[in-house]
């Protein structure tokens, strides 16, 4: 720094008293070159992109610090999470070098609009999938008794609405369209939101009922469920169709992730426990 | 030189020169025309009334300008706004503007925002959010809102949920403002197994005395909104002294006390009470049923300390740390 500075104050010098006009050039093309390298350094720094409908994440400043804090370990890489669907998918649509991190519900719309291929895919607890589950006060019977009602997600309305036509069935449009929904930061906020008298329902994983059986067995005995989702893949990381997979530092950044215990709360924050590379039945679920 | 405004003339009088042959001529159109203008912008303006109106107390306030941004994005409704911003309007001036734009319902972040209108705008429906301590508000038949204070039984839970080893937990009180309040959350807290104990204070002096017999008998000490207990600055630090002096973890319901050192912050999430005012308002402009005028919020916000944790040596159950919002380390 020292040595590129005395370098600057000369050449500011010499121009400055109209010594030499090759000193000009020197001195524009030596700031031509500083400005060529840091740009390039901006541009091509890689990035993973992450936008998950299915949680209402609020702790996007906390995520962004500790991933970037992990990545930064490995190189000049960064992480941008994004709460915006539209803006998410601008970015995947004009970025030729990014990994993206998202749900597999929103992979199957996005497989459509943009070329992308899946690489890694979120695990929990061993397993790659989870189910969602509606739990209802347990005055409420059967699904015609919600209509109208409240319902609290960790989701977003979008998300929620899709995966509740899943559950109760393509006869029940018109309920689902009558419930309001409710978005929560967690999936326990939506659970508690329900035995406190603030939502009529809840969606959320099955492990988080099963997190709220053993914090609170009152609490869940208060509670019955309406139904479940079929087996849904968590999170997954997809890349540009184009782009050769082979050996790429990120994605071998992201598999490691899970194996060292100073990783697993940021992995937390999504969910996960960590990355692994797909199986041919998971490839086939998302279409590939 | 010719500007807009003289060629405006100029074409004015062109016309007019050019119809002067007329006998009924444009020009004779032109109240016409704006009368008809007047009862037409009229009907339309009173079509298009906002029904809705925000009242905050100051934008310029994070938690109030987020809360209103969330509001405003979870309701279909054109609002209007008022921003109090912390200017000196009076009251009558309030009313007068709440008069112009005659809203049905409106929706107050702050409590000098929910105190004016409760003055000024008569009969309207009013929603308060923000406010500390609503139960001190005072309230009317068509007054609701969003409580900012979480349930003590979703405290606990959460609470219990992070820290399951840490079983004994210390309350210091005054009865006057906090009795009922205890009582609910050692009932919650029997719920989870947690033994909750209180400690009374009727004045602020007897805050040291109570400390240094209270805390020797409790694993943790949860910090609860008492003006007889946090009197003062003096005693806040008083009580973060003492405690960290016997590595007493506290455990505190706003995020200004992290920073003092507090081991957990359990607070209501502050979009999520947005949203839920803007389901009352949807359910009032509905005429939906609403079964309690004031809801509790349904979002937490969650504060870890991990410097705490590991400075106190405490077991924490790290299957938690998917809920925490933001951490100290």
């Amino acid at each position: 720094m020292e040595v590129l500075r005395k370098r600057i104050n000369t050449l500011k010098k010499q121009i400055l008293s109209g010594k030499s006009i090759s000193s000009f050039l020197a001195a524009s093309l030596f700031f031509y070159f500083i400005i060529s390298v840091l740009s390039a350094k901006e541009i091509t720094a890689p990035t993973i992109y992450f936008y998950n409908p299915e949680a209402n994440i609020n702790n996007f400043a906390l995520l962004k610090k500790e991933t970037d804090s992990y990545l930064s370990k490995f190189g000049d890489y960064s992480f941008q999470p994004f709460n915006d669907k539209n803006i998410f998918e601008d970015s995947v649509s004009g970025n030729k070098e990014a990994l993206f991190i998202l749900s597999s519900w929103h992979y199957n719309t996005l497989r459509e609009k943009y070329p992308v291929k899946p690489v890694l895919i979120g695990v929990s607890k061993g397993k790659s999938t989870h189910k969602k589950v509606l739990s209802v006060k347990k005055n409420i019977k059967n699904i015609t008794s919600l209509k109208g009602k409240k319902i609290a997600s960790a989701g977003n309305r979008e998300y929620t609405r899709n995966i509740l036509m899943q559950i109760m069935g393509i006869n029940s449009g018109e309920i689902a369209d009558s419930l309001k929904i409710m978005p929560v930061p967690k999936d326990i906020d939506a659970l508690m939101a329900v035995g406190f008298g603030m939502a009529a329902a809840a969606l959320t994983t099955e492990e988080s009922l099963g997190k709220l059986r053993k914090m609170n067995p009152k609490h869940y005995q208060r509670l019955g469920q309406l139904g479940r989702s079929r087996e849904l893949l968590l999170s997954v990381v997809a890349v540009p169709r184009h782009l050769n997979t082979d050996d790429h530092p990120l994605i071998r950044i992201l598999s490691k992730m899970g194996t060292e215990s100073k990783n697993k709360n940021m992995l937390r924050m999504i969910g996960l426990d960590g990355w692994r590379t797909l199986t041919q039945k998971e490839l086939d679920i998302l279409g590939q | 030189m010719e500007n807009a405004y003289t060629k405006g003339i100029g074409y004015f009088r062109t016309m007019k020169k050019s119809t002067d042959k007329n006998r009924f001529t444009m020009i004779h159109y032109i109240p016409i025309f704006c009368l008809f203008s007047l009862i037409i912008s009229g009907i339309a303006f009173a079509g298009e009334r906002n029904r809705v109106l925000i009242l905050n107390s100051n934008m310029a306030t994070e938690k109030y300008s987020l809360i209103h941004k969330e509001f405003t994005s979870s309701i279909s409704e054109e609002i209007a706004e008022l921003d109090l911003g912390g200017k000196e309007i009076d009251t009558t001036e309030i009313g007068e503007r709440i008069d112009t734009i005659n809203p049905d319902i409106i929706f107050c972040i702050g409590s000098r925002a929910y105190l004016s209108a409760f003055q000024t705008a008569g009969d309207r429906a009013i929603i308060f959010s923000s406010a500390i301590n609503w139960k001190r508000l005072p309230m009317r038949k068509n007054t609701y809102g969003v409580s900012s204070e979480l349930n003590s039984g979703m405290e606990l839970m959460m609470y219990h949920y992070f820290f399951p080893d840490l079983g004994r937990i210390g309350v210091i009180y005054s009865l006057k403002h906090n009795k009922e309040w205890l009582k609910e959350a050692i009932d919650n807290g029997r719920d989870l197994g947690l033994t909750i104990s209180g400690r009374p204070v009727t004045k602020p002096e007897e805050l040291p005395k109570v400390l240094v017999e209270f805390l020797p008998e409790v694993d943790v000490l949860w910090l609860v909104s008492d003006p007889v207990v946090i009197s003062s600055k003096e005693s806040v630090m008083e009580i973060f002294r003492r405690a960290d002096s016997l590595k007493k973890p506290i455990y505190a319901y706003s995020k200004i006390f992290a920073d003092l050192g507090a081991l957990l912050v359990i607070s209501a999430d502050v979009p999520t009470m947005g949203v839920q005012a803007a389901g009352l308002v949807h359910d009032l402009l509905t005429n939906n049923e609403i079964p309690e005028n004031v809801v509790t919020p349904a979002g937490s916000h969650i504060i870890l300390n991990m410097k705490k944790v590991k400075e106190y040596g405490i077991d924490l159950n790290e299957e938690a740390m998917d809920s925490v919002n933001w951490m100290i380390q």
